[in-house]
This record gives C-alpha cells, structure tokens and sequence, in this order.
C-alpha cells in the first residue's frame, strides 16, 4: 500500500486523468474493432448472438479463399487499381501543375482559380455523385453536348458495362486534384523565394529553377501525396454508392462497396466482409510501405 | 517569410505553344469546376415539366417552388439540425481530447507514452471500411444502434488519430521552460493544462476543427450504416434518400441537391485562408 502510494504521484494521476477519455474512446471504436474484425474474418459467425455463442467456429482462412475465387472481388480490385492509377498519375501531377502556375503568377487571377480548383473538394460526396450522375445521365448536359458533334449520339454511359467507370474516374480527378493543389501549394510558399531570386540572378533558367530547386525541395511532399493518394484511392466509396452504387452488373464496384453490399444487402455473410476489409488493410499497408522503401532507395538527397 | 517573388517568369522562359497549353488546361478545368455546379443551380430553378423540355439552357420562367416544397418533404431541418450537432459535439470533444492527451504526452514523462502516442500513429492509416462490421454488430451487441450516442462516439474516436498527432507536435514546440516555472510555482499539471496549455493551443484547435467539420459534416457511411430511424439522419444520407435514383421530380431533387451543396461552400467561403492552412497540415499523414 506504501509503495503504490509513492507511486501514484500527483504527474501519475495527471497523466491517466489526461490520456484516458481519448484512449478509451479511441481504443473502443477503432483498435478494438480492427482486431475484432480479424478474428471474425475467421469464424462462421452469422447473425445473432456474437459473444458466448456456442455456435460460432474458428474456419481458418476459408473466407478468404472465397474472396479471391469470386470474380466481383477481382472486378472491385481492378477499379481500385484504376481510381488509383488516376490519383497517382492525374490528381498529382496536375495538382502540381495548377499550385505551380498559381505560385509563379504564370496566370493572372490566381487566387481566383486557386479558390475555385479546391471547391469540389468542400461538398458532399453524395451530391457531387448524384450531380454528376444527372449530369452523364441521358437527360444532362454530357448527352447533349456529344449530340452537337455527333447528331442522333446514343448515351450508354450507364448501361455498357465497359464504358460505365470513366464518368466514375473523371469525377475523381475532378473531385481531388485542387487538394494536391494546395498541398503543393502550401509547400511551395515555403522554399525561400531569395534561392530563387539567386539562382535567376545567376543564370538559371527557370526550368532549371523547376527541376534543381522545387523538385527536391518538394520530394518529400511528393510522397506524402502519393500515400495519400494510395490510401485515398482504397477509401473510395461514398461517390461510387451515390453515382452508380456499383452498376450496372456490379462493374463499378470497388473493394469497399463489394464489402458493403457483402455485409449489408440481401442475406449478410460477415466474416467475408470482414477478409474483404482486411485485405484492403493489408493491402494499404503493404503498398505504403513499398512507397517509403522506393523512397529510402532512390529519394535520397532530401532531409 | 511571405516576401513576393521579385523575379517574374521571363516570356522567354517557356515556349509560346507550351504557355497556351498551360493557359488552356486551367481554363478548361475552372470552366469543368463550375459549369455543373451553376447547370445545377439553374436545374432547381426549373419545374420538372420545363427540365424536361428543357435540359440545358437558362430557365424561362425561374421558380423557386421546388425549394420549400424539397425542405418540407425530405424533412432538412431535421437533417441540418442532426448534421450540427454531430459535427459540433464531435468536433468539441475531439479538441478536448486531444488536446489533454498531446499535453500528456508531450510534456509529462511516462514509459507508456511510446505505445499509448503509437497506437494512435497507426490509426491515422485505418479507415472506416476497415472497422464498418464489428462497429455495426458492436452497436447492435450494447443497444447503441439507431442512438446519438452510438454515431457519436465513432465520430470522436475516428478524429482522434489525427488530433493527438497535431496536438503532441504542437504541444511539443512550446518550451519545456514554460510548464517547468509553473511546476515551481506549485501549479497542478490539470491546472496547468487548463490555464496556460490550452490558451495557447488554438492554432492547432483551429485546424483540428477544420478538418473535423469538414470530415463530420459531409460524412455518410457512419450513419447510413448506424442510423435507420428518420429522425437521426445528417444531411448526406437524407439527401441520397431524397435524390437518390429513384427520384423522379428533378426540380425538387435538384433544389434539394443545392441545399445539401450551400452551407458548406459558404463556409469555405468565409474560412477559406484557414480551411487552405488545415488542409495542408492535415497533410502530414503517413
């Protein structure tokens, strides 16, 4: 009793007081579920009681070999790929296109355009999906603008299982790029504008500028992006479930709505939805970590 | 630091041909920004019957009768009052909370602050998807589910990672000095806190509730899954009820559309400088 008396200081009980709301909270709706979720991917859990049911069985990796025999897993998968391809190869590198020009005043009105690029990222997700689905839908400007080329052009953007995710990957990089923008941006304004001024006064010319001077100073923003982008590019879901929920024949699915539609449409399978989200964590997880090892090999120079 | 560029771009720095390329690209991408939004707009301004006729051009006989009339039947003072709340109660306590435990975790030793300041660190990588099951059948297991307090407590936990991240890094900057003198003067760690760290914390707490307003507010899976009863929907799930596929009066779905779309381009509005900064600090994950 002494000795835990002594122990039990003042900074003690300041410290268990401070962390407390925030770890139990914390703990119980993200760590606990994350484990939670882990195991029941390996149980036959389905519906009913979940603790103490006597019913429930421990099936291995069953679910999992489920998931990779079902082709609406590789369909979900190969947009995921897709969207990501967009983030990576779209979003960024025209994000940085904008937060350049705007920064080195290339255009007049720069604020103007800076405020505006960034506006699809503030609204809702659910309407920019269903604003946009009106807007390729037969009925909207996307159809009628196609007849004025092509007269008597037939909108079968929502119904060719083919062609139905390129409204999908346009909205993305519609949605996201003005965020890299004003991540780049940001990170712009910080090189200190007399190394420019120097490098000018010396007689580099301001492509050299843009490949000696803001590349490296930005490499390290560069894959934050991309890890960004990567994590962005899994999480996708809202837009997807608004514009198309996945239509037609499930061909715009991707990973997190193949999970949904596995947990919370017609008969429930749990324990396949939660391997679904395990894999993406795992596959989050993994491609993260392959960005900062290509980084460590071939970023080098930066701090 | 903010000192201007004083050597501009030279005309000869670029070729002329690449300069219009650059030009064109932003222009065609301001114009692709605004042009649905304003078609949008002017959609809600029309009565289904001349949308029909009609699809693309000004509307000739502007109304705003789809406006009261999509209020009252997708119920949105409910869905804004629901939204408020939500985004301000989450908001409130994730400041809270994150800022008592950056404070611990900056400033008061303990071996547990690695693993404890960690485990937060790696749930910057978690997502939703990852936890939407056990959540759900977790809110079902303690009679949380169709409640408040069962979609709020989510809320606070999912903004936790980040806040503990932004507050311990800020925290941190404050010199150990300061928290020392007060330590001699006899002052308690919680009054410490009180008086003198969390004053001093509202840059931070401004960014923190930029990112959180804007993640709450426009946030839908949570409560889609959590919520069944009309009562407790939020904004982005009444809307996709409203307007979802099966609307057939375009009119009203689109007014309803831009009542979803406004209370937050007018924030981003006024916030704009603020909103720009929290995003880029927000930034840091990973």
């Amino acid at each position: 009793m002494k000795r835990f008396l002594t122990w039990w200081t003042e900074e003690r009980r300041a410290y268990l007081l401070l962390v407390l709301p925030g770890v139990l909270v914390y703990w119980a709706v993200m760590a606990f579920p994350t484990v939670f979720s882990l195991g029941l991917s390996m149980t036959n859990y389905n519906g009913g009681v979940i603790f103490g049911n006597p019913n429930i069985q421990f099936v291995g990796l069953k679910h999992y070999m489920r998931m990779f025999n079902d082709q609406y897993f590789w369909i979900s998968l190969k947009n995921n790929g897709l969207i990501m391809a967009v983030s990576l190869f779209g979003q960024i590198p025209l994000g940085f296109l904008f937060a350049y020009v705007i920064h080195r005043k290339l255009i007049k009105f720069g604020s103007f355009f800076q405020t505006t690029l960034y506006l699809p990222c503030v609204i809702s997700t659910i309407v920019v999906g269903r604003l946009w689905q009106a807007f390729f839908s037969p009925y909207g400007p996307f159809t009628k603008f196609m007849q004025r080329f092509q007269p008597g052009w037939e909108n079968e953007l929502a119904y060719d299982p083919k062609l139905a995710i390129i409204p999908v990957l346009f909205v993305i990089l519609w949605m996201y790029t003005g965020q890299y923008m004003i991540i780049f941006l940001a990170n712009l304004q910080k090189i200190d504008p007399s190394l420019i001024e120097a490098a000018r006064i010396d007689g580099a010319s301001e492509w050299q500028v843009l490949t000696r001077i803001m590349f490296p100073a930005l490499s390290g923003v560069i894959v934050t992006s991309a890890i960004l982008a990567i994590a962005g590019s899994l999480k996708s879901f809202d837009l997807i479930y608004a514009m198309t929920s996945g239509n037609p024949a499930r061909r715009t699915s991707v990973l997190a709505l193949y999970m949904y539609d596995t947990a919370f449409k017609h008969s429930p399978n749990y324990p396949l939805a939660n391997s679904i989200s395990m894999f993406m964590v795992l596959l989050s997880f993994t491609l993260i970590v392959l960005v900062r090892i290509t980084e460590a090999r071939f970023g080098g120079r930066e701090e | 630091m903010k000192t201007a560029v004083k050597t501009k771009i030279r005309k000869t720095d670029f070729h002329p041909l690449l300069r219009i390329f650059v030009y064109l690209t932003v222009l065609v991408f301001t114009v692709l920004t605004l042009y649905p939004l304003f078609w949008l707009v002017i959609s809600s301004l029309k009565t289904t019957t001349e949308f029909q006729r009609n699809m693309t051009g000004l509307p000739v006989n502007p109304t705003i009768n789809n406006y009261p009339t999509a209020w009252r039947l997708a119920q949105f003072d409910t869905l804004f009052l629901n939204s408020l709340f939500f985004t301000v109660a989450s908001t409130l306590l994730v400041i809270l909370f994150s800022l008592m435990a950056g404070f611990a975790f900056a400033k008061i030793r303990s071996k547990a602050t690695p693993f404890l300041h960690g485990s937060f660190v790696i749930g910057i990588l978690l997502t939703l998807q990852s936890i939407m099951v056990p959540l759900f059948l977790m809110a079902v297991a303690t009679n949380l589910y169709n409640t408040r307090l069962g979609v709020l407590i989510p809320y606070v936990g999912m903004g936790m990672p980040i806040g503990i991240y932004l507050c311990t890094e800020f925290i941190k900057s404050v010199p150990d000095s300061v928290v020392e003198s007060a330590r001699i003067d006899g002052a308690s760690y919680l009054r410490i806190f009180a008086m003198i760290v969390a004053p001093m914390a509202k840059p931070v707490a401004v960014t923190l509730a930029i990112l959180n307003v804007s993640g709450v507010w426009n946030e839908f899976m949570l409560v889609n899954i959590l919520v069944s009863s009309d009562a407790l929907r939020t904004l982005p799930v009444g809307i996709l009820k409203f307007s979802g596929p099966l609307a057939s009066d375009y009119g009203r779905m689109f007014a309803a559309l831009t009542i979803g779309m406004v209370p937050m381009v007018v924030f981003y509005l006024i916030f704009r400088k603020q909103i720009t900064q929290g995003v880029s600090a927000g930034a840091v994950k990973g």
